[in-house]
């Protein structure tokens, strides 16, 4: 993995969420940077350069270097990121100091390829359970991504994380056992068939469906001589 | 119709709809799914009626997500009723929509299929609503 791409950075002394409008108004985002043993620093960078590098192909896996005016200069990955849920413009960035010396763990992305016997052949459906496995590498072997070839997969059988390939010195941190994609039978939709002589009965519009139960306050055989005792008196 | 087993109280006050969805705002099981753009209450016979007209268009094959309940009651007054006399009988259940939030999601079709079938399914809602898929780019 290369780290051709360097951002730019600038220390925050204020905090707060004031503050951080006027740096979201300001055309960047807060961050912060923390990791390898250092103390953290809050920081504000450009959204373009970070969304850049989060929809690469490489994704939040990228390591790159990040700059702080007047500071260090050090390699990086993000590792947490906040979007507004409506616009989907980034809010806040993690970045996490990376020691280019030593194993990390972390996510990678699994897709599958090919078209399942089980869907083609038996008219299933290939469900894919689990999207990213956990793996611990070295910093210079952090792959793109890995593909599970589910081609033979039959209804009821699965393709698991201890069927994906790792290569070097890669190694499985999510329990192998871990289901990756599974071929399964449709269910089909329950349909009430009708009988003859019965009667079909429409909820009209504004019809009052059974109500659930409602959960009753207090202990009812406690409570039950306390009321008794009031009666006599 | 989608409604709780067991309550607490039969009957709620309406409440507020303010801000966004903080939770449930990504696609979390399937692979397109259907993301509210305004609030709103979603009844239980809208959510039923936008799964009947999902998984009619998919036909065969894929997987529908429901990611809301309704678990607020809604009362009303009977009709040429006079004011007072306590709060109307529970007549619906509801969602509270906030923008953001994820209303269905779907896997096991295509981008295109699965787009017509959430278009069917958002013409049953009250709200405003958008097709997404996991991979794009926000």
């Amino acid at each position: 993995m290369s780290r051709e791409i360097t951002v730019a950075a600038e220390v925050r002394a204020s905090r707060g969420k004031n503050e951080a409008h006027r740096t979201r108004s300001a055309g960047q985002i807060p961050a912060v940077v923390y990791g390898a043993f250092k103390d953290p620093v809050s920081i504000a960078v450009n959204p373009r350069e970070i969304n850049r590098i989060i929809r690469s192909a490489t994704g939040y896996n990228t390591i790159f270097d990040l700059a702080i005016a007047g500071g260090e200069t050090t390699p990086v990955m993000v590792v947490d990121q906040q979007v507004d849920p409506v616009k989907g413009h980034l809010l806040h960035a993690d970045f996490k100091r990376i020691d280019l010396t030593k194993r990390i763990r972390i996510s990678v992305p699994v897709s599958t390829t090919g078209e399942a016997q089980g869907v083609k052949v038996q008219g299933g459906l290939l469900e894919v359970i689990t999207r990213a496995i956990e793996i611990e590498c070295l910093p210079d072997e952090i792959p793109e991504g890995f593909t599970v070839d589910v081609t033979e997969l039959m209804i009821g059988q699965a393709k698991r994380a201890s069927d994906v390939a790792l290569s070097g010195s890669m190694k499985l941190i999510s329990s192998p056992d871990t289901v990756i994609a599974h071929s399964v039978a449709l269910r089909a939709e329950e349909v009430v068939a009708p009988v003859e002589g019965a009667v079909v009965v429409t909820p009209e519009a504004g019809a009052v469906a059974a109500e659930p139960e409602v959960i009753k306050k207090g202990k009812k055989d406690e409570e039950a001589p306390a009321e008794e005792k009031g009666k006599k008196k | 119709m989608m409604m709780p087993k067991k309550v607490k109280y039969r009957k709620q006050q309406r409440g507020r709809m303010t801000g966004k969805a903080w939770r449930g705002s990504s696609i979390s099981f399937g692979e397109f799914g259907l993301k509210a753009m305004e609030c709103g209450w979603v009844t239980d016979r809208q959510i039923e009626a936008a799964r009947v007209a999902m998984t009619r268009s998919i036909k065969r094959g894929g997987k529908v997500w429901i990611r809301l309940f309704p678990d607020k009651p809604i009362t009303k007054k009977p009709a040429e009723t006079r004011m007072g006399k306590g709060k109307g009988a529970p007549e619906q259940w509801v969602a509270v929509i906030r923008p953001g939030k994820i209303l269905f999601e779907m896997e096991g079709v295509d981008r295109a299929t699965a787009g017509a079938a959430m278009r069917l399914a958002a013409h049953k809602l009250a709200i405003r609503t958008k097709f997404i898929g996991r991979d794009d780019a926000e």
